[in-house]
């Protein structure tokens, strides 16, 4: 194995460069004075001094958060049965998965503009009610219309990893439950559910992780006044130019990721010591 | 974690962490060399807002002076202003009055070249000499304008209009109505005008007033905050009270004519964007050479024919306006002068971080009280 060991070094170098490098920047952004150069900076907690004593950027946090977790909450309800249903398909279950994975295909900031024209007050939604004679409704620039955008662009991930989980299931072990009396829906309880759980976190964390943070979807579809914390980071950086408190957010936000993260990991080892 | 995952999370970490490298000078680090790349003698590097030049006026000064235009569009003051200070070097800007008042305070901008400016003399008097550069020693007015109320004339009250001016935003009969631009200047403009005070002012007091005039509005009628998707819904009629750069207005106006414009007399933004050249230009001499030519008639006129903001040339101007002209008698289209509550923005670093701290809270939703 040793001759392969150079073959690392571009990828410890694409880790230095991408990742550790940029991480450190913000680091250092954060604990420092804003409009000092550089190399010349000062030390200063200010930046997370002003997060943590303005109950506004908490708001906006809890509101992140809230908005996210409905979003995971309601691509598992939709994600589970699908990928169910894709993995009991047999032959055409690859085709399937094509289909879901084909829109990503498409930049996520055109099919997020495509809702837009789908939702908005004259939209093609709302042309298709008037026909049936209902409404106009107002969709855009509603919680209803976030969630929509967020779980439309991450519900193909939360599938992709639950079908994963559970084409890799031996059908053997249902065979089995049902030689020892267990019905179909016993048999799903105890047996499936179980063993997709590994899928369903890390399905859980793909879709979470993107939808605490995004700021376009927000941005487009609940203007500018549904205010969640990736836009306010995104605002220190282009409009107010103050990347260190900019920094500090980001670096806040990777720190409760972090434990969540670490608490869901938590869960996901309890139980598999329980079993 | 198997190694898809792994893969996927690792992209998607990669993208969201090179934005960041490529800003690595970060803002405030000050630009004091000058020319560092010396660049092609026949190429000029233009960065303007994003749709703001005409057809032709690009590849007819291409041809006059057998040379190449390579133009970059940014979408904001301040994101032009993140590219130039980490260390991109252009030949042409083209950004807002406030932004070259700092700039200059920088020190990022070179004396234009007035030997070369022969057309100087074209430019309208009102965008001449303003605050932020007194004697046009650094910069040339491209488009100005101001900022208003448009309105849909079926569904708005003109009376309402004349009687409450920008305080019309928070009457109730137009709850769930309102489009404001989502942009911390151009709305604390309106709650400073609207409370009568300088929309340059550094006072805590009147800061704090501005501040619960907004929230008061945010929290009883519902606006919505967008940009320039405002131009398609005035257009479409979508609400009935949107707040509007003059340009775009006089666009909407020519397009849906229920669309009326009207700036209140407690006073408005007189904005101006300007052609400047920063220190760091490989190219001064062409630079000079092109906004020269941008004041020319007919380059003005194939500006302001297809973008519609107020062309700085008066002939132009007056040509589009009156008899004939493409946008004659839109109210929009000409700025207006003589109001002595107009202002023009100045550079103010404690205001600018003010606004941005405060704008947040009023979208957030927050109480006034604990601003």
């Amino acid at each position: 194995m040793k001759q392969f060991r150079s073959m690392a070094y571009p990828y410890v170098a694409w880790i230095a460069i991408l990742i550790i490098l940029p991480m450190l920047l913000i680091i250092a952004y954060a604990f420092t004075v804003e409009g000092t150069a550089f190399f010349q900076c000062q030390f200063t907690l200010d930046n997370f001094a002003r997060f943590f004593s303005d109950a506004v950027f908490f708001q906006v946090l809890i509101r992140s958060m809230r908005t996210a977790i409905i979003t995971t909450i309601v691509c598992l309800l939709l994600g589970y049965p699908a990928a169910y249903a894709i993995s009991r398909s047999g032959m055409s279950s690859t085709k399937l998965i094509l289909i879901i994975t084909l829109p990503t295909w498409i930049n996520m900031l055109v099919r997020t503009y495509a809702w837009v024209g789908i939702l908005q007050d004259n939209g093609l939604l709302n042309s298709l009610l008037g026909l049936l004679h209902i409404g106009p409704f107002q969709f855009m620039y509603t919680d209803f219309a976030v969630v929509l955008g967020m779980v439309y662009n991450f519900l193909p991930f939360m599938i992709l990893e639950i079908h994963t989980s559970l084409s890799k299931m031996d059908p053997s072990y249902l065979e089995a439950a049902s030689d020892l009396g267990a019905d179909h829906v016993k048999a799903f309880f105890k047996v499936t559910l179980p063993l997709s759980i590994p899928g369903i976190i890390s399905g859980i964390t793909l879709v979470f992780l993107p939808a605490v943070s995004s700021f376009f979807i927000p941005k487009l579809l609940g203007g500018g006044q549904y205010v969640l914390i990736g836009n306010v980071i995104e605002s220190q950086f282009l409009t107010s130019g103050n990347w260190s408190f900019g920094s500090a957010l980001s670096l806040t936000m990777v720190i409760i990721i972090m434990i969540s993260m670490y608490f869901t990991r938590k869960l996901d080892r309890n139980r598999e010591d329980e079993v | 974690m198997n190694l898809k995952h792994r893969i996927v999370s690792l992209l998607c970490a990669g993208t969201l962490l090179t934005g960041l490298l490529s800003g690595c000078g970060g803002p405030g680090t000050e630009f004091d060399g000058t020319n560092k790349s010396s660049g092609n003698s026949d190429t000029l590097r233009l960065y303007i807002w994003g749709e703001y030049t005409g057809d032709e006026i690009i590849e007819n000064f291409e041809e006059e002076y057998g040379c190449r235009v390579i133009m970059e569009t940014f979408d904001s003051n301040e994101m032009m202003y993140t590219k130039l200070t980490s260390g991109d070097s252009y030949d042409v800007l083209v950004p807002s009055d406030y932004m070259i008042e700092r700039l200059l305070k920088e020190n990022y901008l070179q004396p234009i070249d007035r030997e070369v400016i022969t057309n100087f003399d074209l430019l309208d008097k009102n965008v001449v000499g303003l605050p932020y550069d007194p004697d046009n020693t650094y910069s040339i007015p491209y488009f100005w304008g101001t900022v208003g109320i448009v309105y849909n004339k079926n569904h708005v009250d003109y009376a309402d209009l004349e009687k409450e001016g920008w305080n019309i935003l928070a009457n109730p009969k137009y709850e769930n109505k309102l489009y404001l631009y989502d942009s911390e200047r151009d709305s604390f403009m309106m709650a400073f005008k609207a409370l009568g005070y300088s929309m340059n002012t550094d006072s805590e007091e009147e800061i704090h007033a501005a501040y619960e005039w907004l929230c008061n509005i945010n929290n009883t009628m519902h606006p919505v905050y967008v940009t320039d998707e405002i131009i398609d819904n005035m257009i479409n009629g979508t609400k009935d009270i949107g707040i509007v750069y003059s340009g775009d207005a006089a666009y909407i106006l020519s397009e849906n004519p229920d669309m009326g414009y009207y700036c209140p007399t407690q006073g408005t933004n007189i904005w101006s964007d300007a052609m400047v050249i920063p220190k760091n230009a490989p190219n001064p001499d062409l630079a000079n050479e092109f906004l020269n030519y941008v004041l020319t008639y007919d380059a003005s006129y194939d500006n302001t024919e297809e973008v519609g903001y107020t062309s700085s040339n008066a002939e132009v101007a007056a040509d589009v306006y009156g008899e004939g002209g493409i946008y004659e008698g839109n109210e929009a289209y000409v700025p207006r002068s003589g109001f002595d509550k107009d202002e023009v923005f100045r550079d103010n670093e404690y205001l600018r971080q003010r606004l941005s701290e405060l704008w947040i809270k009023v979208k957030a939703g927050s109480t006034a009280s604990n601003g």
